[in-house]
């Protein structure tokens, strides 16, 4: 998953700070902005075998750069309905979410519900 | 793989005697240091190593000017193809500081080639009045048009003209796959990875074999090269299970044997001028004998009657300019001062611009998005040029 600098990223902290569990079958890659995560990157881990990408940003509005997480919907929304979709991937696989620096159980409770939804799809085999 | 790849470059190379005509040629010598000569010199005098791991290929255009005019005909862009995958497995370069767009389609293709991956195509596009079903004989190649349009746009009018060229001439189901895979060009020559390639290609033989396809005709200058020359290389019986024809192929032979003729309905007083980009592919990249750079100026030699006139670029036919980017590798300042050449030509030549390779399409309108002169300048497919001047002719109103 990537996490924004700003907002998911401190999310994730206080999620480990509080103590929430959630599964550990996820990896994450810290990013400056969610606009900085590039479509290409979400299919280059989908080529290199991961099952499911989660992406996460600040809340709209509260980017840290004004306006980064809109410019990242606009490029998800287009590389759902394009790429993935007529890929044959299930769109579940690859999810945008915004998680701010309070929400520590959410970040937990997000990670334990995508992951439970990608065991249900199973393995993608990609490779 | 033994077909599509010699590991000992210097055995192709021997015949050089080192004229150097291939770098006077060359295009992209026009525009950066770039000498084919020297490097097959150096191949030559056992400095392989040198040249693999300076990563100077992975520049190379591809677009084969140096065989048109090699007199004893090396395959230089065949040695690049070759030294790619070397490149990439042996010396472990990456090439992704060179691909376009950061490379989403390159990966796009890969992802296709794997084994558990059934891609689910849009089929919104398809016409109303145009029929597909899942066999038959005829089959129509997309390509990857429906996923150019993740950046581009005004894509979707070359494939649905295209069908209906068909489906108008045909008057029966056309095939056109939901789960159609990539060609595999791009990886072939751009990335080196010529194993992706197989895997693509195998998985394509099987599809058609299962829709009992006999004829596949495709509107990409890319796909038409690649299935007709690249996959009969691989499959011993590949051309003689199955037809290949460009759409240029398809609606000279139709016009020769009178099934369709060219009118033009609207037809203006004044003569509108317009002018044809050969595609590499479709010229320098075939065999001699493959004539379809004629026969494309023999259907708009007709076209003089229904008010255009045909222009010929300054550089035409085998010689015709680059449209600046091959297999998504390169797109820089560089390949955009080839591609201001070629539009320069074209303003001369006429308001319109045909080509018959939707990626030559998209190189040079994204060129107009920088250039206000050459917005003028109207880039059309060959399908999409010639959609409404077609009319079939009907057997029955024969005996009348």
């Amino acid at each position: 998953m990537f996490c924004c600098n700003w907002c998911s990223y401190a999310g994730a902290d206080l999620a480990g700070v509080s103590r929430f569990q959630y599964p550990p079958n996820m990896r994450i890659i810290r990013v400056m902005c969610s606009g900085r995560v590039d479509p290409v990157f979400v299919m280059k881990a989908l080529k290199e075998g991961a099952d499911g990408v989660l992406v996460t940003g600040c809340h709209i509005g509260d980017c840290h750069y004004i306006s980064g997480n809109e410019y990242a919907k606009e490029r998800f929304e287009r590389l759902h309905k394009i790429v993935i979709k007529q890929l044959g991937i299930n769109e579940k696989r690859v999810r945008l979410e915004w998680v701010s620096a309070s929400e520590g159980k959410r970040f937990a409770d997000l990670i334990t519900e995508f992951t439970n939804q990608i065991k249900e799809l199973g393995p993608l085999k990609v490779i | 793989m033994e077909k599509i790849y010699e590991p000992e470059l210097r055995n192709l190379l021997k015949k050089c005697y080192q004229c150097g005509r291939c770098s006077g040629v060359c295009q992209l010598s026009k525009v950066q240091k770039y000498t084919p000569s020297k490097i097959i010199q150096l191949i030559l005098e056992g400095f392989e190593n040198k040249v693999l791991e300076s990563g100077e290929l992975w520049d190379c255009l591809t677009c084969n000017q140096c065989l048109k005019d090699c007199p004893v005909k090396i395959n230089f862009a065949d040695i690049v193809r070759m030294a790619r995958y070397k490149m990439r497995h042996e010396k472990n370069q990456s090439s992704d500081e060179f691909v376009a767009h950061k490379g989403i389609y390159t990966t796009i293709s890969e992802i296709m080639s794997r084994p558990y991956i059934n891609p689910d195509r849009n089929m919104d596009w398809i016409p109303k009045n145009c029929k597909i079903s899942d066999k038959g004989d005829i089959l129509y190649y997309v390509g990857c048009l429906p996923f150019f349009n993740y950046e581009f746009e005004n894509l979707n009018s070359i494939a649905i003209s295209t069908l209906k060229l068909i489906y108008q001439i045909e008057k029966k189901p056309i095939v056109v796959f939901k789960e159609e895979i990539c060609c595999g060009h791009d990886i072939y020559w751009g990335q080196g990875k010529l194993k992706t390639f197989i895997k693509l290609a195998k998985k394509n033989l099987e599809k058609f074999k299962n829709a009992g396809v006999r004829t596949i005709v495709t509107a990409c200058a890319e796909c038409y090269r690649t299935f007709k020359i690249d996959y009969a290389n691989i499959f011993d019986e590949f051309d003689e299970n199955f037809e290949v024809k460009h759409i240029i192929d398809y609606i000279y032979e139709n016009w020769k044997s009178q099934k369709i003729e060219f009118k033009n309905p609207n037809k203006s007083e004044k003569e509108i001028q317009f002018t044809y980009h050969d595609p590499c592919r479709l010229s320098r990249f075939l065999p001699e004998n493959d004539n379809i750079t004629n026969k494309v100026r023999e259907i708009f030699r007709e076209f003089k009657y229904l008010g255009y006139q045909f222009n010929e670029m300054a550089h035409n036919k085998e010689n015709s300019l680059c449209c600046g980017v091959n297999s998504w590798m390169n797109c820089n300042e560089k390949s955009k001062a080839l591609r201001y050449k070629r539009m320069q030509e074209a303003k001369l030549a006429g308001s319109k611009l045909i080509t018959s390779c939707p990626k030559c399409n998209i190189h040079l309108t994204c060129l107009q998005n920088d250039f206000e002169d050459l917005a003028s300048i109207e880039i059309l497919d060959f399908s999409e040029f010639i959609i409404n001047h077609v009319k079939v002719i009907r057997t029955k109103s024969k005996g009348d």
